[in-house]
């Protein structure tokens, strides 16, 4: 391995330093490490590296060493290479890592290679209970927000059809990743959940698109599941005592209450999405009852008992 | 030795190595630790081998110089090293995702702030980057902050919970070891003094908790932040065909799959009590149906008639 190392090293330093692409041949006779490889094992352990060195993250291209485009060159440009100083301090980087360390994405590891980019943390013991899971596919999310930082368009398939997007950003939302953005045939704002999508490419060239000033991925979602929809209905329903704190819990500020004395509660719920509301209503079992309008009573009736 | 720890041996030279440009005279102990070195030798295993690096000519002029003296470590002639490699797309993400997460729960701090706005300046430079990766837990129990504060603390609380299958009101008193958000809901795990053993309680149906004078030592291993579904000896199996308006269900509970059709999927549904496979049916309607499982049958059916008779006494 040290000798691996040391040929990455050297290669590295060497493709930084050339200011124009270099060919393979230029490597193995002039980078340490290359020089005593016959042309078979040259090529090997050549294209092992490369893979290595991708697979860190360092932008190696290839282009023509002239304009005769004769030969293809390598290149790692200093500027794509670098990362720019995000100027941390040292109690930033300790919070940086502290929060890698409890939040878990994707089976995606603690991060330290990461911070270690970053300048590294200093060490500290942590008592910290917290912990969250935003679950989710590494690999599609990683590529959604390449192409939300880079400005390309994406391509992916969802329910049986081929969509183009422009992406703005991602929201994790209870549980879920969603990705917003504008369809990039109709111009309309558009939301999907990542883990409904498949396929999910970037095309085309970077800078692609603008993002609006000050979109905020979050607030192209209501906060409750009944309040996203077509329909527009004010739902006057009764809690029993037993429940009421459980509903009181889980109403949101547009709803209006009475509480009685006997523990019960009668709420008024605004109501966008017929079907979301009677299932979670359903959670109540018998001891909700839908006061008004008459005909959500009907509908939720129907519903329970399997007409609908 | 395996491709992966060459990958990340070299990643962390990569780091270290800019860092010693920018700060000469760094001390042994402190690179150490803040790189996460296991000690000082590994360290400078690290340091010999750059020293041996450098560009074509490899003479004294050419090789990266390197030198551990009693005032710290110094590194020159490698000005082509003097930055990091930039972020992957994956770890920029899971960086902004971590933070985000941490200040959305409550726990966060100016530094933590700070730093993600940072962090977004670098990966989106010159663009608007706040809302590029947002984390909404959505609206967190209130109780959220007083169980980590007692779990960071060490004090027993004392709940009153219920139960999500059965409806069942508890009071119990819980040492809380870990308060975790996983698939949208808020969880704390910790010892139950009542069940005698290791619980997990969904944080929204507890309601009330009080932090007691109690102080509880906890374990040296916190328990994973997972909610591992593991169908006991105990639980009722439901065989249940779901429409392809249904399919979510499959997604979003832990079913076991039997058979793909022309009606829909059918899977094997395990709860710990008849009544949630029962309010699941009676949700989804015409969208599922039951195969086989007589106790979800009777549940189902009881739900059903409790609804309507409800409904019918008030008309």
């Amino acid at each position: 391995m040290h000798r691996v190392l040391e040929r990455i090293i050297n290669l590295l330093a060497f493709l930084l330093t050339a200011g124009r692409p270099v060919t393979a041949e230029e490597i193995r006779y002039q980078v340490a490490g290359y020089d005593q490889e016959g042309d078979d094992a040259f090529r090997r352990t050549f294209e092992r590296d490369k893979d290595l060195i991708r697979r860190l993250g360092i932008p190696l291209t290839m282009h023509p060493t002239d304009q005769w485009e004769v030969e293809q060159g390598y290149v790692v440009v200093p500027d794509e290479y670098g990362l720019e100083d995000p100027g941390l301090t040292d109690d930033e980087r300790s919070a940086l890592w502290a929060a890698a360390q409890i939040v878990r994405m994707g089976g995606t590891g603690t991060g330290a290679e990461a911070i270690f980019k970053l300048g590294g943390a200093p060490a500290q013991a942590s008592n910290e209970p917290l912990a969250a899971d935003l679950g989710a596919d590494a690999g599609t999310l990683a590529v959604l927000f390449e192409s939300v930082t880079t400005r390309r368009t994406i391509r992916f398939s969802h329910r049986d059809s081929t969509r183009r997007l422009r992406p703005f950003g991602l929201v994790h939302r209870r549980g879920h990743w969603y990705v917003a953005g504008e369809d990039a045939e109709s111009g309309a704002q558009r939301s999907f959940r990542v883990d409904r999508l498949a396929d999910v490419t970037a095309f085309g060239p970077e800078n692609a698109f603008e993002r609006p000033e000050g979109f905020r991925a979050s607030e192209a979602f209501a906060s409750r599941p009944w309040e996203a929809g077509p329909d527009d209905i004010r739902a006057v329903v009764h809690f029993d005592a037993p429940v009421a704190w459980w509903a009181r819990r889980q109403l949101s500020e547009g709803s209006d209450s009475d509480d009685h004395s006997d523990g019960s509660l009668t709420a008024t719920i605004p109501v966008a999405h017929v079907d979301a509301f009677i299932g979670w209503l359903i959670g109540f079992e018998d001891q909700a009852e839908i006061v008004a309008p008459a005909d959500l009573r009907r509908r939720f009736l129907a519903h329970v008992a399997g007409d609908s | 030795m395996s491709s992966a720890r060459t990958a990340s041996r070299l990643s962390r030279i990569l780091a270290v190595v800019p860092w010693l440009i920018a700060n000469p005279g760094a001390m042994p102990a402190d690179v150490v630790e803040r790189f996460g070195y296991s000690g000082e030798n590994e360290l400078i295993k690290d340091l010999n081998l750059v020293f041996v690096c450098g560009l074509p000519g490899y003479g004294p002029t050419d090789l990266i110089d390197v030198s551990v003296e009693e005032d710290g470590i110094y590194v020159d002639m490698a000005d082509y090293f003097a930055r990091p490699v930039r972020l992957t797309a994956p770890e920029g993400l899971k960086l902004l995702a971590a933070g985000s997460a941490v200040i959305a729960s409550g726990a966060g701090s100016a530094d933590l702030e700070s730093a993600v706005d940072k962090i977004r300046m670098v990966l989106m430079p010159g663009g608007d980057a706040s809302g590029a990766v947002e984390i909404d837990f959505g609206p967190e129990p209130e109780l959220v902050g007083p169980l980590r504060r007692a779990a960071a603390d060490g004090f027993a609380v004392d709940i009153t919970y219920t139960a999500l299958g059965s409806g069942a009101t508890s009071t119990r008193i819980v040492e809380p070891w870990r308060v975790y958000t996983t698939l949208g809901n808020w969880y704390v795990a910790g010892h139950c003094r009542k069940a005698g053993g290791e619980r997990l309680f969904r944080i929204d149906r507890i309601r009330d908790a009080a932090v007691l004078d109690d102080r509880f030592e906890p374990p040296e291993e916190q328990p994973p932040a997972e909610v591992h579904y593991t169908p006991g000896v105990d639980d009722v199996r439901a065989e249940i065909t779901l429409s392809p308006a249904a399919a979510w269900v499959a997604d979003y509970y832990p079913v076991e799959e039997i058979s793909v059709g022309d009606e829909g999927r059918t899977v094997v549904f395990s709860a710990s009590d008849p009544g949630v496979t029962a309010r699941l049916l009676v949700r989804l309607a015409g969208q599922a149906r039951l195969v086989s499982g007589t106790d979800v049958a009777a549940a189902t059916a009881d739900l059903r008639s409790r609804i309507l008779s409800r409904y019918r006494s008030g008309d």
